[in-house]
C-alpha cells in the first residue's frame, strides 16, 4: 500500500488528503472515507488535470481527483489496467492527421486501447490520450501502409479544439473488426447513415469544415444568401452544423447617407 | 508569403484552395487541371510553391511531382490527396514531395504545413 497526496472534490470543496493505493483498490481517508475497487471503475475522464472516476456503488461513486502529474499518470495507469472496460492489446498512432495535415515523425506506440463508458484511452508506457466517444466524428475499417505493406487498421476522427484529429489502432484483423463493431455501436447516437444530403449540401458541409465563412461559400458556388440559408437550416437540422455567429447586413438611413455625404464634403476639401 | 500553383482536376478544390491560401496572404501564380499541365505551368510561372493533387487523369500527381523535381531539385511541392490514400505518402515523399495533406482538411492547418515548406 502506497500513499500518494491528491485533492478530491468532498461535499463541495476540494480537501487535501493522503491516498492509499493498493493492488486493487484506492482508499481515501477521512473525511471522505471512500474505497473505489478498481474493477468496480466504469468510466474514467480528465478534464484539466483532473480525473473523474465513476465506479459502481451504492449510490453510484464519482470522485474527481486533482494531483500532481506525475501522480495522475500513476492513477491513470493502474486504473485503466484494472478497471471494467473493453480493453486490448494495439500498435497505434495518435494523432497521426490533425486538421488533414500529416503529423511528421507520427510513430506506432505499442501500448493498449480501454474503452470506457464515454472515451477511448490511448495508453503507452509514455502515453495516456483519452478521446471522448462524445467527439468522435468517424470509426472506419481501412487499410494503411505499414512497413511498406497493405494492413487493416482502425481510424478513429475525433474533433479536438475545433481540430478534426485521426488516429490509426492496429491489431490483428479479427480483433480489429470486434473492436471497430464496438466503437460503431459505442458511438451509434452519431451514425449519420440515412443522412441524405445533396450534392450542393455536401460542398456547403465540405466548405464549413474547411474553415470557410457564408461569405465565401456564396461566391464559391455562386449561390444567393437565402439559399445558403435554406442550406444551413438543413444541415442545422440534421445535427451536422450548429450557428456560432449570426451576422448582419445593414444599409444607411437617411441620417447614415448624411454623414457620409458630409464627411466626403470634409474629406474632399 | 508566397507564390503558389494549384493542381487538382476538381474546380471545387482549386476553389476551395485557393480561398484558403489567398486568406493567407498568398497569390496564386496559376491553376492546372492534371499533370501535363502543372508540368508545363511550373515551366512558365516558376512558383514558390505547388499543391499537387494526386491522382488526376492523363499524368497523375505522383508523375507531375517527379518531372518538376527533374526541373528543378529545388521545387517544393506539397501533396493533396483523399483520406485513404495515405499510402502515397512514403512514394510521395521519396520522390521529393516536402508536405502532404489529406482531403478534407482544415484552412488553418493548410496555411501551417504551407508556412512550414515555404520556410525550408
Amino acid at each position: 500500500m502506497k500513499e500518494v497526496p491528491v485533492k478530491i472534490e468532498h461535499d463541495g470543496k476540494w480537501i487535501v488528503v493522503k491516498a492509499a493505493v493498493g493492488e486493487d483498490r484506492i482508499t481515501f481517508p477521512a473525511p471522505v472515507n471512500q474505497e473505489i475497487l478498481f474493477k468496480s471503475i466504469f468510466d474514467l475522464d480528465e478534464r484539466k488535470s483532473i480525473l473523474i472516476v465513476s465506479a459502481k456503488g451504492n449510490p453510484e461513486i464519482v470522485a474527481r481527483i486533482a494531483s500532481v502529474e506525475k501522480v495522475l499518470v500513476i492513477l491513470k495507469r493502474l486504473f485503466l489496467a484494472h478497471c471494467n472496460a473493453y480493453r486490448l492489446m494495439a500498435y497505434f498512432m495518435s494523432p497521426a492527421i490533425r486538421g488533414g495535415v500529416m503529423i511528421k515523425n507520427a510513430q506506432w506506440e505499442k501500448g493498449s486501447i480501454v474503452v470506457v463508458k464515454t472515451g477511448i484511452w490511448f495508453v503507452s508506457a509514455v502515453k495516456q490520450v483519452c478521446v471522448p466517444l462524445s467527439d468522435v466524428a468517424a470509426i472506419e475499417l481501412t487499410k494503411r501502409d505499414v512497413q511498406g505493406k497493405q494492413t487493416d487498421v482502425v481510424r478513429i476522427d475525433h474533433v479536438e479544439s475545433g481540430d478534426v484529429v485521426s488516429s490509426l489502432i492496429l491489431c490483428p484483423l479479427s480483433t480489429l473488426q470486434v473492436l471497430a463493431n464496438f466503437l460503431k455501436d459505442a458511438t451509434k447516437g452519431m451514425d449519420m447513415k440515412g443522412t441524405e444530403l445533396d450534392a450542393l449540401d455536401q460542398q456547403v458541409a465540405m466548405l464549413v469544415y474547411s474553415g470557410m465563412d457564408s461569405h465565401a461559400i456564396e461566391n464559391m458556388l455562386n449561390i444567393p444568401h437565402k439559399q445558403l440559408d435554406a442550406i444551413y437550416d438543413r444541415i442545422i437540422k440534421l445535427g451536422i452544423a450548429e450557428v456560432v455567429t449570426i451576422r448582419r447586413e445593414v444599409q444607411l438611413t437617411t441620417k447614415g447617407v448624411r454623414y457620409i455625404s458630409d464627411a466626403t464634403k470634409t474629406q474632399t476639401n | 508569403m508566397g507564390t503558389i500553383l494549384i493542381v487538382d482536376d476538381t474546380l471545387f478544390m482549386r476553389t476551395l484552395l485557393k480561398n484558403i491560401l489567398f486568406s493567407g496572404g498568398h497569390t496564386i501564380a496559376g491553376e492546372a487541371a492534371n499533370g501535363e499541365e502543372a508540368v508545363a505551368k511550373y515551366k512558365e510561372l516558376k512558383p514558390d510553391l505547388v499543391t499537387m493533387d494526386v491522382v488526376m487523369p492523363k499524368v497523375n500527381g505522383i508523375e507531375a511531382l517527379k518531372t518538376i523535381k527533374q526541373l528543378d531539385p529545388a521545387a517544393r511541392v506539397v501533396m493533396c490527396t483523399a483520406v485513404g490514400q495515405e499510402q502515397m505518402v512514403k512514394l510521395a515523399i521519396k520522390s521529393g514531395a516536402k508536405g502532404y495533406i489529406v482531403k478534407p482538411f482544415q484552412a488553418p492547418k493548410v496555411l501551417e504545413e504551407i508556412k512550414n515548406v515555404l520556410a525550408s
